[in-house]
């Protein structure tokens, strides 16, 4: 995510956030540019919902922080007049009418359309005299993202968007965000858990791990840089005597083993098995497992 | 400035109906009573006001109207105001109000100055409305309905709107004698929780008492009673309160908004006080507080 500086939306040089003793946050440094659809990946815990408060001014970051050219925490106003924000709960009041809503954030945003948003809720199942507290979760998050699509926003930043939705309106709203409202200027920060729906959407991904930026990449340097072998069991050893960044089984048999390296490994590894593209799943495994944790437990 | 009218208009999209049922539901109770209740005026009553029993029911009815649903709004928005910083945290939408262009300042602002300011003004003005409505009946119910039509309007609506102007005039200056004390009880409340009605009177009860009994300086039973008083004054009564003879009948009432300008102008005199610029300072320091509270809430969510 290399551009010039008048193309970057987002610049954050060394930025941390604490909570008291803990770096939730821990000089991270990335830059956003025009027109990109940015995945912020990472654990519970690694750091994604602080980073993206600290992104819209809601959590105070040491470091340097740019965006849209504002300083989020002394310019939070100014800046989410220009840009849309999700946060990780997607909650509205439960007094309001869907149409109250509209009301509220036609006043309140100078970028929001009510005709958007009013033609973006007719693809839904929710009604414009519905209350919220009738609303099922996934309606709730629907009509949530129904209003914030409706923001002619230069930035989006969604912190779990799609959280509580059935697949189908995942992709629906997956769709409507890549053929509606990106339009080669805008740019989207999306951090979700479901990397499988949202990979072949992405053209950079941002990963946390424990608060640290483990990989800052668009997806055709990832492809480049990382590169993965699929191989017998057989032949298991010498693979791992090359230090690949994981090995993992893709099925049962003994074929269905693999292995990530960062870079290309020696030809003499590659001719054990065939070349194949790591998804983003595997990487984000590689590259932000703690090996001491067993996660199929807890 | 610009937000602080949107943000005004959730508090309207958010209480409008229970705001309907606080207007509607006391006038259609007086209103029923005195319809089909029963009405008994002494005669000695009537004997001392003679013709002027019509217009002082007629008085009666409006003020009384106007001061049951002012006290009603005031005492509605003061409990909706204790815990106005932390409402959106009950039903968690406070997410979703920070996510929205507004300053923590005009969000924590709009809904004081609406519940504070202008719902008891428009509880006075619904008050004068339905208490001609409710004068209408009384007055028909006593003396007959064609009474009514005959009063004397050309002085009693004078006397009625002075007496309006006077409590709608003083009541921002009444708000400004009681911000340290709303302000403090919001701030316990943000910090908190249902523990600062604990703390709000183990701090007043308590530590006045000790201050009093202790150590001989009553100064915080003092200060909370002078700025009760000086709340109650910019209300209304800032000097001597207004008086009338039964006899006096239209006559006294002709008096009344020369009183009421003269109270007002009292009432703006006693402004000049080093205690209410003392309490000014300390509200204002309260209210940095509370947007300071909304600032850090928002990050520690995280």
């Amino acid at each position: 995510m290399n551009a010039d500086d008048n193309t970057m939306l987002v610049q954050a040089k060394g930025l941390s956030v604490r909570y008291g003793a803990k770096r939730a946050v821990d000089d991270v440094s990335f830059n956003i540019p025009k027109g990109r659809v940015v995945g912020l990946l990472g654990h519970n815990g690694a750091g994604k919902t602080t980073l993206m408060k600290a992104l819209v001014g809601l959590a105070t970051a040491e470091g340097e922080l740019a965006v849209l050219g504002l300083n989020p925490r002394r310019q939070r106003v100014q800046l989410l007049e220009q840009a849309c924000y999700i946060p990780d709960v997607a909650i509205l009041p439960r007094w309001a009418r869907v149409e109250d809503l509209i009301t509220m954030m036609s006043a309140l945003h100078p970028r929001f359309s009510a005709e958007r948003a009013r033609a973006l809720l007719r693809r839904t199942s929710v009604g414009l005299s519905d209350k919220v507290k009738t609303l099922s979760k996934g309606m709730v998050v629907q009509a949530h993202l129904a209003l914030i699509a409706a923001i002619d926003a230069k930035l989006m930043i969604l912190d779990e968007p799609t959280l509580g939705l059935d697949v189908l309106s995942r992709k629906a709203f997956y769709e409507m965000l890549i053929d509606e409202w990106c339009d080669g200027e805008r740019s989207v920060l999306i951090s979700t858990h479901q990397v499988e729906e949202i990979e072949s959407l992405l053209s950079d991904v941002l990963m946390l791990n424990e608060g640290k930026l483990v990989l800052s990449i668009s997806l055709e340097d990832m492809e480049r840089r990382f590169v993965g072998v699929s191989h017998d069991a057989a032949v298991a050893e010498q693979i791992a005597a090359a230090h690949p960044l994981l090995r993992y089984r893709t099925g049962t048999g003994p074929a269905g083993n693999a292995a990530i390296f960062d870079g290309a490994p020696p030809e003499h590894v590659q001719a054990l098995g065939q070349r194949m593209r790591p998804s983003l799943v595997d990487l984000f495994v590689a590259l932000t497992r703690k090996p001491e944790l067993d996660r199929t437990h807890f | 400035m610009s937000k602080l009218v949107p943000l005004m208009q959730r508090e309207w999209l958010q209480y409008r109906f229970g705001w309907m049922l606080m207007v509607l539901v006391p006038f259609a109770i007086a209103l029923l009573l005195l319809a089909f209740g029963q009405i008994q005026i002494g005669p000695e009553h009537v004997d001392r006001v003679g013709e002027g029993l019509a217009p002082m029911l007629a008085m009666a009815a409006i003020a009384g109207s106007s001061g049951v649903m002012f006290a009603i709004a005031s005492l509605s928005s003061l409990i909706i105001v204790s815990s106005i910083a932390r409402r959106d945290h009950a039903d968690r939408s406070i997410e979703f109000w920070l996510s929205l262009p507004t300053s923590h300042s005009a969000s924590l602002g709009a809904p004081l100055l609406v519940h504070l300011l202008l719902v008891p003004a428009a509880a006075l003005l619904l008050g004068l409305a339905g208490g001609l409505l409710v004068s209408m009946v009384l007055v028909g119910r006593v003396v007959g309905i064609s009474a009514w039509f005959a009063l004397p309007w050309g002085d009693l609506l004078p006397a009625v709107f002075s007496l309006f102007a006077r409590l709608l005039a003083g009541l921002p200056l009444a708000l400004l004698w009681l911000s340290p004390l709303i302000l403090l009880v919001v701030l316990l409340a943000a910090w908190f929780r249902r523990w600062s009605w604990v703390i709000l009177g183990v701090g007043f009860g308590l530590g006045g008492l000790l201050l009093d009994r202790v150590f001989g300086q009553p100064l915080l039973s003092q200060t909370t009673a002078a700025l009760l008083l000086g709340a109650q004054q910019a209300l209304i009564s800032a000097g001597e309160g207004f008086q009338m003879g039964a006899a006096e009948g239209l006559e006294g009432l002709r008096n009344l908004p020369a009183w009421a300008l003269h109270d007002f102008g009292l009432a703006l005199g006693k402004l000049s006080s080093p205690l209410l610029a003392g309490a000014l300072l300390f509200s204002a320091g309260c209210f940095a507080l509370l947007v300071l509270w909304r600032q850090r809430g928002a990050g520690a969510a995280g």
